[in-house]
């Protein structure tokens, strides 16, 4: 090594830094890179998850969207009507084993806070209005369905939350906003407690 | 879209006539090997290696003169007209007439019937069956309207027709009539096992490869296939020439006038077959980036692993790891050319054995 | 390329640095680490690993093409099979073996291309070595007399080769001889670096892509329309960074699908056209509209695209229970089990009317002995068989491992009479008044990908430079031209030697570039009305020994 420092080692040995964190920036970049591909899952910070219960914070309460969509019996139905009570609206399929499961807790529901001013409304995807009404039928839902075959209205839907995933049910307050939702099949305890968070008293 | 049943026929008849007329052209080549006149002998020098390094200031140009290990000689002294019997090529000094440099004053044709009654024969012959080669395609592609190489027995016919006519180029440029036997013996063999073992009847193509871009990537596969075909083959040879210069010089064998002596030297061999690889080399790099082009286009992305895909990836890295060997000290000679013919190895193992034997969705094959 | 880096010195193979020095060994040793890292011959090692590695990839099912194969070699090779995945190498392009050696390698790479750019750089600034003495030693050189003076001749060939976008160096003031040094070709190192840092660049674009795009599946029947939005895929593969609202909010409606095929010949049943008409709209204001969707011919909405994959047949049915209400009407997308026959199975879940079917459907039926074929593609006969089960088909308890394909027939009852076929328009009347069944027609689905790759283009771009820096490695030659004079003997005019080298052995053509040269320089010399004498070359190849060889050796 030189013992004597002309400028020819200072340029040398500015290459060589310079090199070297180039170097080592792409293997710190590879390796992260790597890591990061190669897993999965995602969370946001102004929501808490419970279980499969997602509560909105008060001030980060998305603003449900107006919509205009047709009823499994071909009557239309429009959102905003909805305004000005409570309201639960669940995605749903009669070709979905947890929708199936949850349905009879839903019609009990719809019955028992029918008179305390909630509303309940379905949203009926990949589906058939036939297969829909059998299944509905069944249970003993009365509620009206939208018709969304083809999740145009989920897709309106999602604009202000997330629905990714059949069931998904809403719990959406007097003045529109979406105050928590359960993800996948719900229970009687769950939507209890979301409709008591959304002003509800039993 | 249906077949012309004609040209169809056609193609195969030309085909075959190309095959006949390729086995009498290596013939040919052979007969100038056995029959062919005198060659002066080649002083066995030891291969200069092909370092080049750009000549220093003054008197240290030492280095310099190590470059010309290739005829990379300055012009040449005869006058344009002199091509007669005593100069079948410039340079005429040593080499038995093989030597590799392009010369400008000689011209090819000339060359090529100052080398004797059977080169010129076997040259002509290669000519004629290069042509009803090309024949051959261009009829069957009229027979089915569109690009003739969308099977595994078309690709094969039109590599083998590239590898040919790029044959022919070395011979015209760097004189090199001297490996017929060996390319155009290759080409013969390669044809006549596609037109006997993979032969596929005309007919249209399935959707998937109903695009222009048939004509873009599986052209360009097919133009480097031809030329990594050919590098292959001088590969081959060098291998052959290399070991035979080692004996000779460990005083193990006489050189004499065989077969071996009117072969190029390694060296020139080692740079005719690097320059083949650089030809084909970037070629095969865009026929890559076109399938991907095409696969983005057809399948939704463009690059999924799908096997024929990785191993034409493969064919790539090694290709590229013979560059890098030419140029990394301790690798050059033999073991780079070890590398460049793993490299078509891999490339024969992606077109008969993954294309054939490996589900994928590069099955196009046709081949049952 | 030639390897411009001195062989290895013993000093360098070893740890510890040159003697003398006294930094710590840890130090010797990162640099012992750092040459090994940066040497062509590890360059050689990874390409060879990379390619090796790559080759489990291409024969053994991958887990991220086809899942479904690496299950069924779990089936077939029970022992051998955890063995492979401990190993990674069911999914080899993705394992953090295979990242390691493309990693290194690009390491590599760049701990070769940095220093090389620096001294690219740096010889671009640099001019061209002064003229060696004796041209004549030149590889390529000729000579020839001139009328002019030293001096003009000089200026003349240099007018020559800058005009040739030679860069130039004269002799200094003080310097003595009549001589000009030309150097030209430095498009050759820019391309082989171009060519390297763009291979690099096609590695970050194909990382942007895997973090920021996503794949998704959709199957849609004719006549129905489809939302992107996470829960209508049927198959959803989102990058790292990518979250379920950033999917574009598009929709598309499948009008029709036409497959065409062969009707005749050797090739009959193959198939020859495949389009989708669908009607889109890029958001939810966005004015609808068409476009036919074949292979080759994805639609682009949005920086999204869809692709068509596959296709089958959905064949309709009705259930009707026994008091006339209708349980289930669908058109049912049954998967094709023979995709040249396009034979298909399916089954038909009516939970709510306790009934359920497997169904075979055949799209040009006919029975051989007994057994139901698929004579051609095409739905020209269309029939479908059926099974039929009673019972409860276990949907309500919420959990269910069946797909929408399977009926898990255990604990159901099977309807006497089956198997059934029905023809379009014909219903089965259940025996034990359990409803009926109509088969009401054929409708055709097809399956769409929906892919986002915002890598796509860049990675592109990057490739073609790579090749652009390739060719320019390649077929540019770095040369060198030097022209001296010295007064001629018989005291008017002179004698000028021009020489020139190559320093790379990539592509010849030199050798005809600086015959044009010479010839150039010297007959473009002003004709001061003496006659000159002709260009000839001088016999420079004295063999000296172990310096040249011979021409044409």
């Amino acid at each position: 090594m030189f013992t004597v420092r002309t400028p020819l080692v200072f340029r040398a040995r500015r290459r060589t830094v310079v090199t070297v964190t180039a170097v080592v920036a792409v293997l710190l970049a590879g390796a992260l890179a790597v890591t990061l591909l190669t897993q999965g899952g995602s969370s946001t910070s102004d929501e808490t998850v419970n279980g499969n219960t997602v509560v909105y914070a008060a001030g980060h309460q998305p603003l449900a969207p107006d919509f205009t969509a047709t009823s499994l019996t071909g009557t239309p139905i429009k959102m905003s009507s909805y305004r000005g009570k409570v309201l639960v609206l669940n995605f749903w399929g009669s070709w979905c084993p947890p929708c199936r499961s949850e349905g009879p807790t839903l019609a009990v529901l719809s019955q028992q806070y029918g008179s305390k001013g909630v509303d309940f409304l379905g949203d009926d995807v990949s589906d058939t209005p036939e297969n829909a009404l059998a299944f509905t039928r069944s249970v003993g839902i009365t509620y009206p369905s939208i018709n969304d075959p083809g999740y145009v209205v989920v897709q309106d839907f999602s604009q202000a939350t997330p629905v990714s995933e059949t069931p998904t049910t809403v719990v959406i307050d007097a003045a529109g906003h979406v105050v928590g939702m359960v993800l996948g099949q719900t229970s009687y305890g769950e939507m209890t407690t979301l409709l008591r968070d959304a002003g509800v008293n039993k | 879209m249906s077949v012309n049943a004609g040209f169809a026929t056609a193609s195969t008849d030309f085909l075959i006539a190309a095959l006949l007329i390729y086995s009498l052209a290596v013939l040919a080549f052979a007969g100038d090997y056995a029959f062919g006149r005198p060659h002066r002998k080649e002083t066995a020098k030891p291969a200069v290696p092909a370092v080049a390094q750009l000549a220093t200031v003054g008197a240290g140009a030492a280095g310099a003169g190590s470059a010309a290990a290739l005829a990379e000689s300055g012009p040449v002294e005869s006058g344009p007209a002199d091509a007669g019997p005593a100069e079948p090529a410039p340079p005429a000094s040593s080499g038995g007439g093989t030597g590799l440099a392009p010369a400008r004053r000689v011209g090819a044709f000339r060359a090529i019937w100052a080398a004797g009654p059977w080169i010129r024969a076997a040259v002509g012959l290669s000519g004629l069956g290069i042509l009803a080669h090309f024949v051959a395609i261009v009829c069957r592609g009229i027979a089915v309207d569109r690009a003739p190489w969308g099977d595994m027995y078309e690709f094969v016919t039109a590599l083998t027709c590239v590898a040919a006519i790029f044959f022919g180029y070395i011979v015209v440029r760097y004189r090199a009539w001297a490996l017929g036997v060996f390319v155009m013996g290759a080409v013969v063999v390669a044809l006549g096992l596609a037109e006997t073992l993979i032969y596929t009847a005309a007919g249209p193509l399935v959707p998937a490869l109903q695009s222009y871009w048939l004509s873009i990537h599986v052209t360009a596969m097919t133009l480097s296939t031809g030329i990594f075909f050919v590098a292959a083959v001088l590969g081959i040879l060098y291998l052959v020439s290399e070991r035979y210069r080692k004996r000779v010089a460990a005083g193990k064998i006489q050189s004499g006038n065989g077969l071996i002596d009117r072969i190029p030297s390694a060296a020139q061999l080692d740079k005719l077959t690097y320059r083949t690889v650089v030809f084909g080399f970037p070629i095969w790099t865009f026929g890559v980036i076109a399938g991907a082009i095409w696969a983005d286009q057809a399948w939704g992305r463009y690059w999924g692993w799908d096997p024929v895909e990785t191993w034409a990836f493969i064919t790539w890295v090694i290709y590229a790891a013979y560059l890098h060997a030419r140029a990394t000290a301790g690798w050059r000679g033999a073991r780079a050319h070890y590398i460049q013919l793993l490299a078509f190895a891999t490339l024969m193992v992606n077109i008969f054995v993954i294309q054939i034997f490996i589900t994928g969705m590069h099955s196009y094959a046709g081949v049952n | 390329m030639t390897d411009v880096r001195t062989p290895q010195s013993p000093a360098d193979t070893a740890p510890g640095g040159p003697a003398g020095e006294s930094p710590a060994a840890s130090a010797g040793w990162l640099r012992w680490a750092w040459r090994q890292l940066t040497s062509m011959r590890t360059a050689l090692v990874l390409l060879f690993l990379l390619a090796l590695g790559a080759i489990p990839g291409s024969l053994l099912p991958q887990q991220g093409t086809d899942p479904g194969s690496v299950d069924q070699y779990y089936v077939s090779h029970p022992d051998l099979a955890p063995w492979i995945n401990r190993l990674g190498l069911f999914n080899v392009f993705a394992a953090p073996w295979f990242a390691a050696i493309y990693l290194l390698l690009f390491a590599s790479l760049v701990g070769c291309v940095v220093p090389r750019t620096f001294r690219l750089v740096g010889s671009a600034r640099t001019p061209p070595p002064r003229a060696p003495r004796n041209l004549a030693r030149l590889p390529h050189s000729s000579s020839y007399s001139s009328a002019l003076p030293p001096a003009a001749a000089v200026d003349n060939a240099a007018a020559v080769l800058g005009g040739q976008r030679f860069r130039l160096r004269r002799p200094a003031a003080d310097e003595p001889g009549y001589w000009v040094s030309a150097e030209k070709g430095y498009l050759r190192e820019c391309g082989n670096l171009l060519f390297h840092l763009s291979l690099l660049g096609v590695l970050l674009s194909i990382a942007a892509g895997g973090l920021f795009g996503y794949k998704a599946d959709k199957l849609l029947v004719e006549g129905q329309t489809f939302a992107n939005t996470v829960s209508a895929l049927n198959e959803f593969h989102p990058g790292r960074l990518v979250s379920g609202d950033s999917l574009a909010p598009f929709t598309l409606t499948l009008n029709k699908f036409t497959a065409s095929y062969v009707e005749s010949g050797e090739s009959a049943g193959q198939p020859s056209n495949f389009n989708a008409n669908v009607t889109y709209a890029a958001s939810s204001g966005a004015t609808p509209r068409s476009y036919n969707i074949r292979i080759n011919d994805p639609l682009a909405v949005d920086s999204l695209k869809v692709y068509l994959i596959g296709h089958g047949y959905a064949p309709e049915f009705k259930v009707t229970e026994a008091n006339g209400t209708v349980a289930y009407e669908e058109a049912t997308p049954f998967i094709p089990a023979n995709t040249s026959s396009l034979l298909s199975d399916g089954v038909v879940k009516a939970p709510d009317a306790s009934l359920g079917f497997e169904g075979v459907f055949v799209p040009t039926a006919i029975e051989v002995e007994g057994t139901l074929e698929s004579i051609f593609p095409a739905a020209n006969n269309p029939a479908v068989s059926l099974i039929g089960y009673s019972g409860n088909l276990g949907m309500n308890s919420g959990v269910s491992d069946q797909t929408v394909y399977q009926l898990d027939t255990n604990g159901l009852t099977e309807i006497s009479g089956s198997p059934h076929l029905l023809s379009p328009g014909q219903s089965w009347k259940l025996p034990g008044d359990k409803g009926s069944i109509e088969f009401v027609g054929v409708k055709q689905w097809v399956s769409l990908a929906i892919t986002y790759d915002p890598g796509q283009v860049p990675a592109l771009v990057c490739g073609i430079l790579a090749l652009a820096g390739l060719l320019l490695s390649f077929f540019v030659r770095r040369r060198r031209v030097f022209v001296r004079a010295v007064p001629a003997a018989s005291g008017t005019g002179s004698v000028v030697t021009v020489g020139g080298l190559t320093r790379s052995d990539a592509s010849g053509g030199f050798e005809e570039e600086f015959a044009d040269l010479a010839a150039q320089i010297a007959e473009t010399e002003p004709d001061p009305g003496q006659p000159q004498e002709p260009i000839k070359p001088e016999p420079d190849h004295t063999p000296e020994p172990g310096s040249h060889s011979e021409p044409g050796a």
